[in-house]
């Protein structure tokens, strides 16, 4: 009976490894790409994504107030759109699949595999101007680009979902890719490296600031990397997904806002692309049709006065939807903001608390002080 | 001589009220020099206000007494005429301007822009907002320094202060031009709008005050407040 234990061990061991490298097999090879699946020198598999960070954008607010009428800006309906577009230009990053997580975030975030940041130069229910840049980690530029789109009436009313400028964020995810491409899969795997480097940098720059240089070009190149099964990095690669946990939550508050604010958004859009139709054929009818009387009679007078009146009176048409726009969808932009801020303050907190964390932890495996 | 002293004091007081309102055709440029961007002496006219019919002008008053003018002109003319020979009298100008309809116009339009009997002002150290019935809404914004400007195709706006009088001038095309002088009193309870339309057909401007009553509208015991997708959104809450 005794004799026959290590037989059935050696059995158990023997099926247990089986199932093991089956196991291997199921999981690990997705992650592979097939042979010929993609083009040579492209990369793909969850392991070559690269995460894409597209900070809040610049509203292209002038600070000058006394410009923002005659420039048609409508101060809280851009500060709406700074948070809407990067929530509109993420679905349609994710959508093509080739890249990793795209945040939409509050700040910068300097380790940021590719940070993309925009300037909205115009924008309207007709036209859509943005500034778009792009840098990865080691700050090399893939993108700085105007894109420009505009619609047409048959654009309206917004199918949901969809949006009348999405080929310009087509376009946008189109180029990005394109500058994906012209990077090796080596370099694309040295800028993993230097996000988590700068990452850890930031926490314990005495330690990593050796594996980082800067160049002539003011980019960041990797130094040296990190002994494999470094637990330091184990730990700072554990920190910075606890901080993608919260961004993730703030993003969730801005895919909310996206959400809420939308039907409200496209109706405006819709609105201002009629205004601006209408008042371009009024111009078009106005400056065409004859005086309907003698020069200087009340005829003459009264149709040169209401050409006027009626241009005023579209404008300020424009002007009250704006307010109705801010009616609707202040409170839920404020909501999100708010929560942003405390949020964001969480943030701080608890970074600084694991960063407190880590250096203590650093200093009492290596024997140094502290960071101050 | 005696003939002509009239009308040179007549000459001298359009010249005034031109020198005043900045005249017809006045430049842009020129009236920055005379209205200013900012309210350091700036009034609040916010508020509800409606017509005083007794306090203001009455265009049809004001017309006859043009015509009367006119007539005595007409008459001194002719008098002056028979003396001078051809070529005296200053209102009717060399252009053949100051026809009965040219006139009848100016007055007409005077009288249809500012039949507003309600407007409702709001207004911030930047800008304000004149809502008047039927007619757009006057606006304008308040900067140091600068002179609120705007251009269309339809016409130019500038608008700023004149110490304690807020000027709105629209420069429209064909020779027109319409200026709104908006002038508190009262200890705030009076605002009187002098409405001003100059033509190239007319040889001098029309001006017509209206005069207004500041008054409370009353508690309706509902707020209302526009939104986009479902219009005009009233609630019974107080405000």
């Amino acid at each position: 009976m005794y004799d026959r234990i290590p037989l059935i061990t050696s059995y158990l061991r023997r099926f247990a490894r089986a199932m093991y490298i089956l196991a291997c097999l199921l999981v690990v090879s997705p992650v592979y790409p097939a042979v010929g699946a993609t083009d040579a020198g492209e990369l793909s598999g969850t392991e070559a994504a690269l995460d894409v960070g597209l900070l809040i954008f610049d509203p292209g607010i002038p600070a000058d107030e006394s410009t923002h009428s005659k420039l048609g800006i409508f101060p809280r309906i851009r500060n709406a759109e700074a948070k809407y577009m990067p929530v509109t230009l993420r679905g349609v990053l994710m959508n093509t699949g080739h890249w990793g997580a795209v945040r939409v975030l509050p700040e910068a975030l300097e380790s940021s595999e590719l940070l993309v940041t925009g300037t909205i130069l115009h924008s309207d229910g007709q036209r859509l101007a943005l500034q778009i840049e792009a840098r990865d980690a080691s700050g090399a530029l893939w993108l700085d680009k105007a894109y420009v789109g505009t619609t047409e009436p048959s654009d309206y009313p917004v199918r949901v979902p969809g949006d009348p400028f999405l080929d310009v964020y087509q376009q946008i995810a189109s180029d990005l890719l394109f500058a994906r491409r012209q990077k090796s899969p080596k370099e694309v795997a040295q800028v993993r490296e230097i996000a988590l480097l700068l990452y850890a940098r930031g926490l314990a720059p005495e330690v990593f600031a050796s594996y980082l240089a800067r160049t002539p070009q003011d980019e960041i190149a990797l130094v040296r990397l990190p002994a494999e099964g470094d637990p330091m990095i184990a730990r700072v690669d554990r920190l910075r997904n606890q901080e993608y946990l919260f961004i993730d939550t703030v993003d969730e508050q801005y895919a909310r806002l996206s959400e809420e604010m939308a039907p409200t958004y496209n109706l405006w859009r819709q609105y201002s692309a009629e205004q601006a139709l209408y008042r371009e054929e009024y111009e078009e009818r106005v400056s065409s049709r004859g005086s309907q009387g003698r020069r200087g009679s009340f005829a003459a007078l009264d149709q040169t006065y209401n050409a006027y009146k009626w241009s005023k009176i579209h404008v300020q048409d424009l002007d009250e939807l704006a307010l109705g726009f801010n009616n609707e969808v202040d409170p839920t932009v404020m909501e999100v903001s708010g929560t942003v801020f405390r949020l964001s303050g969480s943030l701080d907190a608890q970074y600084t608390e694991w960063r407190d964390i880590l250096q203590r932890i650093f200093a009492l495996e290596t024997g140094l002080a502290p960071a101050s | 001589m005696k003939a002509q002293s009239p009308i040179i004091i007549r000459f001298t007081v359009l010249l005034a009220i031109f020198v005043l309102l900045g005249g017809c055709g006045t430049s842009p440029a020129k009236e920055k020099a005379v209205l200013q961007g900012d309210n350091r002496d700036a009034v609040n006219f916010s508020g509800s206000w409606e017509l005083d019919y007794s306090r203001s002008d009455s265009a049809q008053e004001k017309l006859d007494g043009i015509v009367r003018e006119l007539n005595r002109d007409a008459q001194r003319r002719a008098q002056g005429n028979m003396r001078q020979g051809p070529g005296g009298g200053l209102l009717i100008n060399a252009t053949g301007s100051n026809t009965r309809s040219s006139i009848l116009g100016v007055v007409r339009l005077a009288d249809e822009i500012t039949q507003s009997p309600l407007l409702e002002i709001s207004q911030d150290p930047h800008k304000i907002r004149v809502e008047r019935e039927e007619e757009f809404d006057l606006t304008c914004e308040f900067y140091p320094g600068e002179l609120r400007q705007v251009e269309t195709p339809f016409g130019t706006e500038i608008c700023g202060w004149n110490g304690h009088q807020l000027v709105f001038k629209l420069l429209l095309p064909d020779g027109l031009s319409i200026q709104h002088v908006m002038t508190g009193g009262a200890a705030g309870q009076k605002l009187k709008i002098a409405t001003t339309v100059v033509s190239s057909q007319v040889s001098f401007p029309f001006t017509l005050n209206r005069v207004f009553n500041r008054f409370e509208p009353g508690d309706d015991g509902y707020r209302c407040e526009v939104t986009l997708t479902r219009g005009r959104v009233c609630t019974t809450e107080s405000r």
